[in-house]
């Protein structure tokens, strides 16, 4: 078992291949079996990098290495679900990956004293790796269809100890979709929005205001930061029996497209600041609790 | 043996031992057996130039047999003897002092009881040996159990005493013979000693008043069949709903390999129920009893094998512990140099344990900390603690992925300090910047760690490997690392965990520390020491070089409802916090004493800095099982910083209470509580067999003998000639020792046989 052997598989297939971001290259990791949902969709299709790949171009660990060389690897959770109609399109996990990734994690080593993987990590929901990454991050999560293995996957995850950070979807519809996989997945569990006062809102920055994180075209343009019916921003959270967070939900906002599109001079500071300050604080809360 | 002897050469051996030889004979008949010597030795020459029908070597037999006859004759003309010195008789005292204690009431194999020896032998009129130790000696009688009396007659034993001090009993006897001819003290004892002091120290005046003492041993050595509970292995105090693994001693004689039942009790209810194997005949063997006490306060707990079928001592197969279980919130400090999983997975496993506190500082930003579970805002607020006092508010210390450069040297000493001098808990775990890793090597911490650090390999090429742990044979007897109730040995139940990884690698323990987990993998050049743990100085290190134990809770291969992770830490910390001194400690000698036994409390005072304080003001308040109330004030005792003493006399039966408070300029200290229980005791009944070796010791070591009641005949001639008291010079002759006209017959025989079987007769 190697640690980050899916990111290592999509980063290799990214970095490697001319093809966009996210499409399916044909060589298939394998077939997850399909959701309940109405828009029940396989999961992305990974390609492994050859050895030679991995080792001389990215620099990556070894093959056989076990994820401990560094003590925190930013794990996106791979699920079923596309943006595209009719299930088709590209997969809605894989949203700004692997620039957003990157990108975060380069600004978030220089302002936390953390020991973090350089590169992306992604895995899927159903597999048993996913319970080496205690802390993962799902985006677009409006597009969300989990397959029931992937619910049991991500339920024995939360249960276990895991915290999920979701981000990136907007509007009430996209609401509704995420929420009733999230009661598929953690039934009976209230969704709440959590109080500027929670431990979160302070774990590393001092965070006064829940700001709404418009996407890349809305930042630079000036445009309402709004998408759709999403106006006003959420941050909420599902708890297990003993007040452990193990869901932060941010709602109507994209700190994701703030991190990936920092370095664009016209996406307004005051964005991507906050984008980084949640993004510092809900990994040092969640590594702590 | 001695009786044989004695028949050939006329005395005791002991008598040759004290006496010195000397030839007798006056100067004319040592000339003229010199001339005879000479006339001797010309008759042997003649041998070697005689002819006949003699060959050489018959002449050389005969010369020598000759020879030797000439010699014995010689040695017995020159007058022999022993010069030894004698008592004089009714000159001279003698002690005998008789154990009064309840071991004496244990019956032989025949059902007569050792007391009866007693009876037998000093009851006057009656008794051979008491006559020839009166008729030489002016006799003093006492009776000793924990004390010793002088009586005036044997009707004044009881044979009720439930504890023996033979060393007690040989200076009370020495100290009221003191000043008057004292030829030595008689011991009639079993041995069973169970006083708290060593005898070296009591035998030490004797040695230098050149008192010998001569022990009669009573009873059998070995009384079976029986089994006997030795020892509970037992903490003062523990903290509530902590697992312990309670090792008790025991042996058998006379059962097998039988199994029987432990039971484990207090006052109330059956705590714990095990099946103990028994070991070989007369070795003890040791069971390990779980035991979880949910109780908050002082309790007795009694652990009891069923009396068996046929047992010679049934009194002797329970023991009562005394343990305080404490409610208190014990407080951790971890530091952790970055953020990590294990902070967030640790801190959950112990949320629930409401007796630990486990406050964190995490280092998340070159100066920023993140701190979590502080009792107060102002907590920690400058980082990690600048001065003992702020650290030794902690009872245990949690070092994580930390670079031995983040402290100061005072720090780094201080840290050292914590666990040598406030006796806390240290726990150093793995991580990259821990170990030799983190720079640790050569710090003043290094040598607290249980563990040998090995070169650094840090960086791109470090060691990363993946380790199954297991517990080494001390480490699965050891209660902290259990993992829980339920099917399986400790070995199995670490055997289904997944693997963990480490990032430094340690392969060897210090001298004196324990490993109790380890780990193998191929990636490693030797087997990793996983958890170790030392005493230091007033405190224990343990090391943890695992990086990321939360993997036994997070893995997959985990079950969801699994608690092994929780238990493991939550033991864990326990373990590394369950014996940090209070800055007051009170202790006594012993926990059970008899009704007007005195006992001494010892109290301990440091201040918030843990240094002795000899300026306190020390107050015990004592209340009796009646509810009566005493204070006492505690007094300095000047040989050591810090402790004070007080003594207390109980006077009724049942627990008394002490607790006792230390203040400073009125300003308080702190306080302990500990308990006495007043009572006969059964310990009379424990190691009730003979005590041989310990009766020969004090006999060796005194220059006196040992005995048993079928030897004890000779005791009074032997006491004559140890040479203690008033004596007077004795010459003993030997000439005429039957042996050496045994020898004499035996030459002529022999050189009579020799020519008949030769033909030179």
């Amino acid at each position: 078992m190697r640690p980050p052997s899916r990111a290592r598989a999509t980063l290799a297939f990214l970095a490697l291949s001319a093809l966009p971001v996210g499409c399916d290259t044909g060589a298939t990791e394998g077939r997850l079996e399909r959701g309940a949902g109405p828009m029940a969709q396989e999961a992305p299709p990974v390609r492994r990098p050859t050895r030679q790949e991995a080792e001389t171009v990215l620099r990556l660990p070894p093959a056989d290495e076990p994820p401990g060389r560094h003590a925190f690897y930013w794990t996106r959770a791979i699920y079923s679900g596309s943006r595209g109609r009719y299930g088709w399109g590209r997969p809605a996990w894989a949203t700004d990956f692997p620039k957003g990734d990157r990108q975060f994690l380069v600004v978030l080593e220089r302002l936390v004293h953390l020991d973090a993987y350089d590169f992306e990590n992604a895995v899927r929901l159903d597999d048993p790796d996913l319970r080496r990454f205690p802390v993962i991050y799902a985006v677009e999560v409006g597009y969300m269809d989990l397959t029931q293995p992937e619910v049991r996957g991500l339920r024995d995850y939360l249960s276990a100890g895991g915290f999920l950070i979701v981000d990136d979807f907007w509007g009430s519809r996209e609401w509704a979709q995420f929420e009733w996989n999230m009661r598929r997945v953690l039934p009976g569990r209230p969704i709440v929005d959590l109080p500027l006062d929670h431990p979160l809102f302070s774990a590393f920055y001092q965070i006064d205001e829940i700001k709404q994180v418009p996407a890349r075209g809305r930042g630079i343009f000036g445009r309402p930061t709004f998408e759709r019916d999403g106006i006003v921003p959420h941050v909420r959270g599902i708890f297990d029996d003993h007040g452990r967070l193990m869901v932060v939900i941010n709602w109507n906002t994209d700190l994701g497209d703030a991190w990936e599109w920092a370095e664009d001079p016209y996406y307004p500071l005051e964005y991507s600041t906050y984008a980084y300050e949640m993004g510092a604080n809900m990994i040092v809360y969640g590594m702590s609790h | 043996m001695d009786a044989f002897f004695e028949l050939l050469f006329k005395y005791r051996p002991l008598v040759f031992e004290q006496g010195e030889l000397a030839f007798l004979a006056p100067g004319s008949v040592r000339l003229a057996l010199l001339a005879a010597g000479v006339a001797g030795a010309l008759a042997v020459a003649s041998y070697t130039v005689a002819r006949g029908r003699s060959v050489l070597v018959d002449r050389v037999v005969m010369a020598v047999l000759r020879v030797g006859l000439l010699g014995l004759l010689i040695f017995a003309l020159l007058h022999p003897a022993l010069v030894v010195s004698s008592v004089v008789p009714q000159q001279n005292f003698v002690g005998v002092l008789i154990d009064d204690s309840r071991s004496m009431q244990v019956a032989d194999a025949a059902g007569s009881p050792r007391s009866a020896f007693v009876t037998d032998a000093f009851t006057p009129g009656e008794s051979a040996l008491l006559q020839s130790l009166a008729d030489r000696f002016t006799l003093r009688f006492f009776r000793f159990d924990s004390r010793a009396r002088r009586i005036d007659g044997l009707q004044e034993l009881t044979y009720a005493g439930t504890h023996t001090d033979i060393g007690t009993a040989l200076e009370a006897a020495q100290a009221e013979l003191a000043g008057i001819p004292l030829s030595g003290l008689v011991l009639v004892t079993d041995g069973a000693d169970n006083g708290a002091r060593p005898l070296t120290e009591s035998l030490l005046p004797l040695q230098a008043a050149a008192v010998p003492v001569f022990t009669v041993g009573l009873g059998e050595e070995t009384l079976a069949p029986d089994i006997e509970m030795g020892r509970v292995e037992l903490p003062r105090t523990v903290l509530e709903g902590s697992t312990l693994l309670v090792d008790v001693v025991v042996t058998q004689v006379g059962f097998g390999r039988a199994t029987v039942p432990l039971v484990v009790e207090d006052d109330t209810r059956i705590l714990a129920e095990e099946v103990v194997e028994l070991g070989p005949e007369g070795e003890p063997v040791v069971a390990s009893v779980r035991l979880e006490l949910q109780q908050p306060g002082a309790q007795r707990v009694r652990f009891r094998i069923p009396v068996q079928e046929g047992e010679r001592v049934d009194r002797n197969n329970a023991r009562e512990v005394q343990i305080e279980v404490r409610s208190d919130r014990e407080k951790i400090l971890y530091l952790e140099g970055e953020p990590r999983h294990e902070v967030g997975f640790t801190r959950r496993a112990v949320e629930d344990d409401e007796n630990v506190q486990l406050v964190v500082l995490q280092r998340t930003a070159e100066n920023k900390f993140y701190r979590l579970g502080v009792d107060r805002p102002e907590e920690l607020e400058a980082g990690f603690p600048r001065t003992r006092e702020e650290l030794y508010a902690y009872r245990g210390l949690i070092l994580g992925s930390v670079e031995a450069s983040f402290f100061s040297h005072d720090q780094l000493q201080m840290i050292a300090d914590f666990v040598s001098e406030r006796g806390g808990g240290l726990l150093a775990l793995g991580g990259r910047r821990s170990f030799a890793e983190g720079g640790w090597s050569g710090t003043p911490v290094e040598e607290v760690l249980p563990v040998i650090l090995s070169p650094a390999q840090s960086g791109p090429d470090g060691i990363l490997a993946e380790v199954k742990v297991a517990p080494t044979p001390a480490g699965a007897a050891h209660a902290a690392i259990q993992l829980g109730r339920g099917g399986g040995t400790a070995r199995e139940r670490w055997a289904a965990l997944p693997p963990v990884t480490v990032v430094n690698a340690v392969s060897e323990v210090r001298p004196g520390a324990t490993a109790l987990l380890v780990g193998s993998s191929d990636d490693l050049p030797a087997r990793q020491v996983v958890l170790a743990h030392q005493r230091y100085g007033r405190g224990k290190a343990l090391a943890l070089t695992i990086q990321d134990a939360w993997i036994w809770q997070m893995h997959a291969d985990v079950p969801l409802d699994d608690l092994s992770h929780e238990t493991f830490w939550q033991q864990l910390l326990r373990w590394l916090v369950d014996d940090v001194p209070e800055r007051v400690v009170a202790t006594m000698e012993t926990e059970r004493a008899e009704s007007s036994e005195p006992v001494r409390v010892i109290t301990a005072v440091t201040d918030s800095t843990h240094i002795e304080v000899n300026d306190a003001d020390v107050l015990a308040r004592i209340t009796d099982p009646l509810g009566g109330v005493k204070e006492v004030r505690g007094e300095w005792t000047v040989e050591r910083d810090g402790e004070y003493a007080f003594e207390i006399v109980p006077e009724h039966e049942g627990e008394y209470e002490i607790e006792v408070t230390a203040s400073r300029q009125g300003a308080p200290l702190g306080g302990d509580v500990t308990y006495l229980t007043v009572g006969p005791s059964e310990e009379e009944y424990f190691g009730a067999g003979r005590r041989t070796s310990l009766l020969r010791r004090i006999a060796e070591e005194t220059g006196g003998q040992f005995y048993t009641p079928e030897t004890v005949g000779s005791l009074a001639d032997d006491i004559s000639v140890t040479g203690a008291g008033v004596t007077l010079v004795e010459e003993r002759d030997l000439w005429d020792m039957p042996a050496l006209f045994l020898a004499m017959l035996l030459i002529m025989g022999t050189e009579w046989g020799y020519r008949r079987m030769r033909g030179l007769a």
